[in-house]
């Protein structure tokens, strides 16, 4: 499966998106360490049409001084899936991307079918220092090996990005964000890994209390990149939520072994 | 105290799967009725903990599911622990199991030792799970019963060989955070899972050698981990008898001395030999198979049996000498005792003889 690489304009920004696969539109927003493509992404992309943006400011793009807060940084990435063309749409946040895609749902529910946070940082209840590079990547997957892209980010990007989150990632509980969850109807799955150290599966628990529709899913054997580390068992679940939604609860697998 | 609550009664058939033929009614629930008996008597006698266990399709243990035991025990020991070692996890679901365990632990009042086992070899054969997945299965198993124990919110497990999208057990366990498990340390896999996860450690079906080995394992990771496990957190599972003195206890023996000489002494493990060549050849054993299988074939006469911690026989004075051998080269704090005699007027005996002679004095080993 290759992705294709596009360019779309909102608020003044050129915003990169790689695209692949046909099907509902599932639109990806990466964590702090960028945007990247993994199997996971490759593996939905058989069922959906899947949209993996690079943030302004993040990857190769120039640096983003202008985003004030992750609110109004939805607001843009909200715009731009509009100039592709997309009306509704299933959103997929990862890490930082799931507090910014929770931001994209408060606001405009209406455009969302359904929503799937994987080890969202929207919550913090033990707030510490994101690790330096040398060591994110081994904090970050239980399993390096399983990542496709194993290349370094460049320290001049990471410099980039991180100055970029720490202006807009906003407090570790955010009043007014869980406040705006409280009353969010989007049928929503919460995704933590058991060997998660920065964002550890605990903190589902606060999600399916404040979250009106969520489903919150321990994912064993994975860190914080549950994606990368259980690339097959991520992209099987999130298909059948989005697709099902509060239904997947019910097994659609046939048990029978032989007729 | 543990039973394994053996078939008492007649019998044809030999190997595993044990046929049912010559299968008696009767002599089952009389079984069922002694082992129940048997514990009451460890209660009153002021015994910290009773056992039940996991085996399936032999006379050898009538309880296939230990859950269901341990819930008719409860309603008969009112003081003492009551121990489950195992569940066999593997060959369960592990959502199934953390809710019997806490049905267990809300019955007796928060008296639940939760043990999680892998089971005997031919325990695969039960329910059609391959022994070459136990291991993993064990580990998942494990920690998803954990979950299922302390998360308060329903959430979904989306495992490596269990998924489920919604789970909320009711009721909850008592114990805080949860019930005290042990597993066996005997492979140097699990004594390094267990150090690893700080899980108290089981040692049953070894000698002194053997069992030396696992808990210098055992202790070696703890430390690595940064935790050293304290005596009440390793237990030995010994075959014992007690008589007034020491020939007594011995003329007592040797019937089962002998019936063991002709048996080969080999437990379930070998009762099916094709079932265990196949789940040794599968990896079920790990990276120690040769020391690990070897277990099976300890055996011995009496004197070999006692030297080497596969029983405790002989007077009060003699038996607390042996629990106080494995106290000093193991380190164990809790002895798990299989009283075995000839007639179940002995057991009893042997068991009261133990509870008001060797049990008082053992609290100060």
């Amino acid at each position: 499966m290759s992705f294709a690489e596009r360019f779309v304009e909102a608020d003044g920004f050129e915003i990169r998106y790689l695209e692949a696969g046909n099907g509902p539109p599932l639109v990806c927003f990466h964590g702090a360490g960028g945007p990247r493509i993994g199997r996971a992404h490759e593996l939905l992309a058989a069922s959906h049409r899947v949209i993996a943006f690079e943030i302004p400011g993040f990857g190769g793009s120039p640096a983003n001084e202008r985003s004030s807060s992750l609110r109004e940084l939805a607001q843009t990435m909200l715009r731009a899936v509009e100039e592709i063309g997309i009306e509704r749409f299933s959103l997929w946040g990862i890490s930082i991307g799931g507090k910014l895609a929770l931001w994209l749902a408060v606001q405009d529910p209406d455009r969302l079918d359904a929503l799937v946070l994987a080890a969202p940082a929207a919550i913090i209840t033990n707030p510490r220092p994101l690790p330096p590079p040398e060591q994110l990547l081994s904090m970050v997957h239980a399993h390096p090996e399983r990542r496709l892209d194993t290349a370094p980010v460049a320290p001049e990007v990471d410099a980039k990005q991180r100055a970029l989150v720490g202006r807009v990632i906003g407090p570790p509980r955010d009043a007014e964000l869980e406040d705006l969850m409280s009353r969010l109807e989007v049928p929503t799955l919460v995704l933590f890994g058991t060997e998660d150290r920065l964002t550890p599966p605990e903190l589902g628990r606060h999600y399916r209390e404040i979250l009106p529709s969520c489903h919150f899913l321990i994912v064993y054997d994975a860190a914080h990149a549950v994606y990368d580390d259980r690339p097959e068992a991520f992209a099987a679940i999130v298909a059948d939520f989005v697709e099902r939604r509060a239904e997947f609860v019910m097994r659609r697998e046939s048990g029978l072994l032989y007729p | 105290m543990f039973s394994i609550v053996p078939y008492a009664g007649p019998r044809s058939g030999h190997g595993w799967p044990a046929p049912a033929d010559g299968y008696s009614t009767e002599a089952a629930q009389a079984s069922m009725e002694r082992a129940l008996a048997q514990f009451e008597l460890a209660d009153e006698l002021g015994f910290d903990w009773v056992t039940v266990a996991e085996h399936h399709y032999s006379p050898a243990s009538l309880t296939p599911n230990p859950m269901v035991m341990a819930a008719a025990v409860a309603q008969r020991v009112k003081r003492a622990k009551i121990a489950l070692l195992g569940s066999n996890i593997p060959i369960q679901n592990p959502v199934r199991v953390a809710e019997e365990f806490a049905m267990l632990d809300t019955l007796t009042g928060g008296r639940l030792v939760a043990g999680m086992l892998r089971g005997t070899s031919n325990e695969y054969a039960t329910y059609g799970i391959n022994p070459s997945e136990s291991r993993e299965r064990f580990m998942e198993a494990l920690e998803l019963i954990v979950r299922a124990w302390t998360e308060p919110q329903p959430f979904g497990w989306l495992g490596r060989y269990y998924e489920y999208r919604t789970i909320s057990i009711w009721p909850r366990p008592v114990q805080a955070p949860h019930p005290p498990i042990f597993m066996s340390i005997s492979s140097p896999e699990a004594a390094e899972f267990a150090a690893a996860k700080r899980i108290n450690g089981g040692l049953a079906v070894t000698t002194l050698d053997r069992a030396r080995e696992s808990v210098r394992v055992y202790r070696q990771a703890a430390g690595t981990h940064g935790w050293e496990p304290s005596p009440e957190q390793i237990l030995y599972r010994i075959a014992v008898h007690v008589a007034a003195d020491d020939a007594q206890a011995r003329d007592d023996w040797a019937p089962i001395a002998a019936a063991q000489a002709h048996s080969g002494g080999l437990g379930l493990s070998r009762a099916n030999p094709a079932a265990d060549d196949a789940a040794t050849r599968a990896g079920y054993y790990g990276r120690d198979t040769p020391r690990q299988r070897s277990r099976l074939h300890a055996g011995g006469d009496i004197d070999e049996r006692i030297e080497t911690a596969q029983l405790m026989l002989g007077s009060p004075e003699s038996v607390l000498g042996q629990a106080a051998r494995l106290r000093r080269e193991l380190g164990v704090g809790i002895l798990e005792l299989i009283f075995i005699a000839p007639s179940s007027d002995q057991a009893r005996r042997s068991l009261e003889l133990f509870g008001t002679d060797v049990l008082p004095r053992m609290r100060e080993l």
